[in-house]
């Protein structure tokens, strides 16, 4: 029996995802003044009008969702995905004001891209748009990244056991110190120490390369923003191409390493446990997995005969490659580029990357490492059974801070969520053949999307199908979340309508 | 009757006096032709379709391209980078009333510092960049740039110099935004007011 949500569970999850959509409104301030301090005047009225709409809708639903009750673990996860929802539609409206989206459809797609740190975008005519629309941009990616929910979490909530399973809703479930409250803030302080150093480096290369000091700043800014968060958004339409640089290059790919990398590895590192990059179950799954993937496309674009040297087929390679793993969604080359140039064996080789995916409870999307590195344990737990007498006891742990006994509850709940996004691969892949497009093409699209990557083999345009750009944004949303947090706020539905 | 017959052909000639002073004005507007090849072009087009080992039909070749001058040169000691953009905002961009024409779409080109210096204006949401027609090598995979696909530009001449892009507030957006602000200062206000009935000890 579907039991009915009762009045009190309408107010707790009224209140707590109105606190999150002030969260989005205050965040919009740094935009807004971004375009005050460049005299964007239209832009900034849009922004006035984006902020007013949050503020509404946050103190409104906090006006009439009174409550003194905490959340429970359904609340939690409802109030997670139900946040993201709303803060898509309203994030959604300075693009929308800007001129440059074909439809509201369109903003939908790029601020749920932003906020799930995926990057694929419809936004029309980026090298002519405000720098402070472009700050939003890379902001959403950048807040979206440590989690819109973290940042609700970090300012606004108090410290109550609910907080907890807002923040596990969010796909996050790392609890680096023993407040949630603190943890979100521990995510912060290692997200801003980085942010503050790699802009640095960024924009003072940026200078070398002939930009003025304003726009090296704000570059390396943007760009740092799309690399840790594993996002992909740059500021131009040539994305990370634009420079032509390997310098730049190179420190963008460590950017994307280190933004992909789970916030509990960067916590260990931070603390002085510098071991445990080397020991950990995702740091060795990713490097195995990017060393493979790395050498199968560059032997078949070497046997294509595509670049002019081997410094450069290794440089091309390399980078689309680490991008796609980390699923940050940087490119160096054309998206047409992947199906002209590299074919079908490079555009499966990058799916394969992609679908894999970075780490958990870090900035990035796709299977995850750990999940990979449990998978090819449980595997050699099995095989070592079969060749072993039956009264032996085989058994395997994995290092991810610290050590865990695989069990087949655990290997059941990771094969669990492995397949749920084989699944969401699969569907996405076949609505795209459905509408013409080659299967290897459509896959390689809806991999990046729902594994929150962001490469494009040119399948996303603005005109492209409105169905698959639904496709594309649900696949991003339950990709981002894990799934289970959309499940919940899918079955709350569902309750509110059938239940007794 | 002197005046009369004088009047029509002082008019028509007087007209003619404007259309001459009007023409390089006109002719500066006259739509610029679509690029032969463009930008998707360079990308897309191979000798033999789905064959990639066959190289791009263009790689190698000599092409004249035009586009806007987006973003910046960025100089690197006697050259430079410049990016042109040949899509549908080479012209007018959306500030300017132009219509949503997809993604920009454009090519990297290298060229000597000295050249660039024509260029007066790169494109960004408050100016629309000269267009410039560059000729030049295509390279598919360049061997000097670590296998970028770009133009080695040996020429380059501006067909129309760029502009400052006005975008106006538009006032239909700013009584919105007060309207919006009063209903959110209001909401406020009572999301206070009540949470101080409830309980006067709580905060956020």
């Amino acid at each position: 029996m579907i039991v009915r949500p009762r009045k009190e569970d309408h107010l707790v999850i009224g209140k707590y995802t109105g606190k999150v959509i002030v969260g989005v409104g205050l965040l919009m301030c740094i935009p807004l003044l971004t375009s005050i301090a460049f005299a964007e005047w239209d832009t900034a009225v849009d922004f006035i009008v984006a902020i007013s709409a949050c503020m509404i809708f946050g103190f409104g639903t906090q006006a009439l969702c009174r409550t003194q009750k905490d959340l429970s673990w359904s609340h939690g996860l409802v109030v997670a995905s139900g946040s993201w929802f709303f803060a898509t539609a309203l994030g959604a409206l300075p693009a929308l004001l800007s001129g440059h989206a074909g439809s509201y459809l369109d903003t939908l797609f790029d601020v749920m891209s932003g906020y799930t740190t995926t990057g694929l975008y419809l936004l029309q005519d980026l090298d002519h748009v405000s720098n402070g629309l472009n700050m939003w941009r890379h902001l959403l990616t950048y807040a979206g990244g440590q989690g819109i929910v973290v940042i609700a979490l970090t300012f606004l909530f108090k410290a109550t056991a609910g907080a907890y399973k807002v923040y596990v809703g969010e796909g996050k479930d790392e609890r680096l110190l023993p407040n949630v409250i603190q943890t979100a803030r521990a995510i912060w302080l290692v997200s801003l120490t980085w942010l503050g150093i790699g802009t640095l480096f960024l924009g003072f290369r940026g200078m070398q390369l002939g930009q003025g000091p304003v726009r090296a700043f704000f570059h390396g800014l943007w760009v740092f923003m799309g690399a840790w968060s594993t996002g992909g958004f740059a500021p131009q339409s040539y994305n990370t191409f634009w420079f032509h640089d390997i310098g730049y290059e190179v420190i963008c790919i460590v950017i994307m390493i280190a933004g992909s990398f789970n916030f509990a590895l960067h916590w260990a590192m931070w603390t002085g446990k510098r071991e445990e990059i080397r020991k950990n179950v995702e740091t060795i799954s990713f490097f195995v997995t990017l060393s493979i993937t790395t050498l199968v496309a560059t032997f078949f674009l070497a046997q294509a005969n595509i670049y002019p040297d081997a410094m450069s087929l290794f440089r091309k390679v390399f980078y689309q490659l680490v991008s796609g793993h980390t699923t940050t969604g940087f490119s160096t080359i054309y998206a047409r580029s992947f199906v002209t140039q590299w074919g079908p064996i490079g555009l499966i080789v990058t799916t394969v990357a992609m679908a894999i995916g970075a780490s958990a409870a870090s900035t990035g999307g796709g299977i995850k490492g750990i999940r990979m590195g449990v998978i090819s344990k449980a595997l050699v737990q099995d095989v070592r059974r079969m060749i072993s007498p039956e009264s032996s006891v085989i058994m395997e742990k994995y290092h991810h801070i610290r050590d865990t006994w695989l069990d087949d509850g655990l290997v059941r709940g990771v094969m669990t969520v492995t397949i749920a996004y084989l699944t969401l691969y699969g569907i996405g892949a076949i609505v795209g053949a459905m509408y013409g497009y080659p299967l290897e093409q459509a896959a390689f699209e809806m991999v990046s999307a729902a594994s929150n990557t962001g490469l494009s083999c040119g399948i996303t345009q603005p005109n492209m199908p409105d169905l698959l750009k639904v496709v594309y944004t649900l696949g991003m949303w339950l990709g981002r979340l894990e799934f289970m947090s959309v499940f919940a706020l899918i079955g709350y539905g569902v309750a509110v309508v059938r239940g007794k | 009757m002197i005046m009369r017959n004088r009047f029509f052909p002082s008019m028509l000639l007087l007209a003619a006096l404007f259309a001459l002073a009007a023409a390089p004005a006109v002719a500066a507007e006259a739509p610029i032709p679509k690029n032969n090849p463009d930008s998707t072009e360079l990308v897309n087009k191979m000798n033999v379709p789905g064959d990639i080992t066959k190289g791009l039909f263009w790689n190698g070749k000599t092409v004249t391209f035009h586009g806007e001058a987006i973003g910046e040169v960025m100089v690197r000691d006697s050259y430079a980078w410049i990016h042109l953009n040949d899509d549908a905002y080479m012209e007018r961009n959306v500030e300017e009333g132009a219509k949503l024409g997809g993604y920009n779409s454009g090519m990297a080109v290298w060229i000597s510092a000295d050249l660039t210096k024509q260029i007066d204006t790169y494109g960004d949401y408050k100016h629309e960049g000269s267009i410039v027609e560059i000729e030049g090598v295509f390279n598919a995979a360049c061997k000097e740039h670590g296998g970028d696909m770009d133009i080695h530009a040996t020429g380059l001449r501006i067909l129309r110099a760029g502009h400052v892009v006005d975008d106006p507030v538009q006032p239909w957006k700013v009584w919105l935004a007060l309207a919006l602000i009063a209903i959110a200062v209001g909401l406020w206000r009572l999301d206070r007011v009540t949470r101080n009935r409830i309980s006067p000890h709580r905060g956020i």
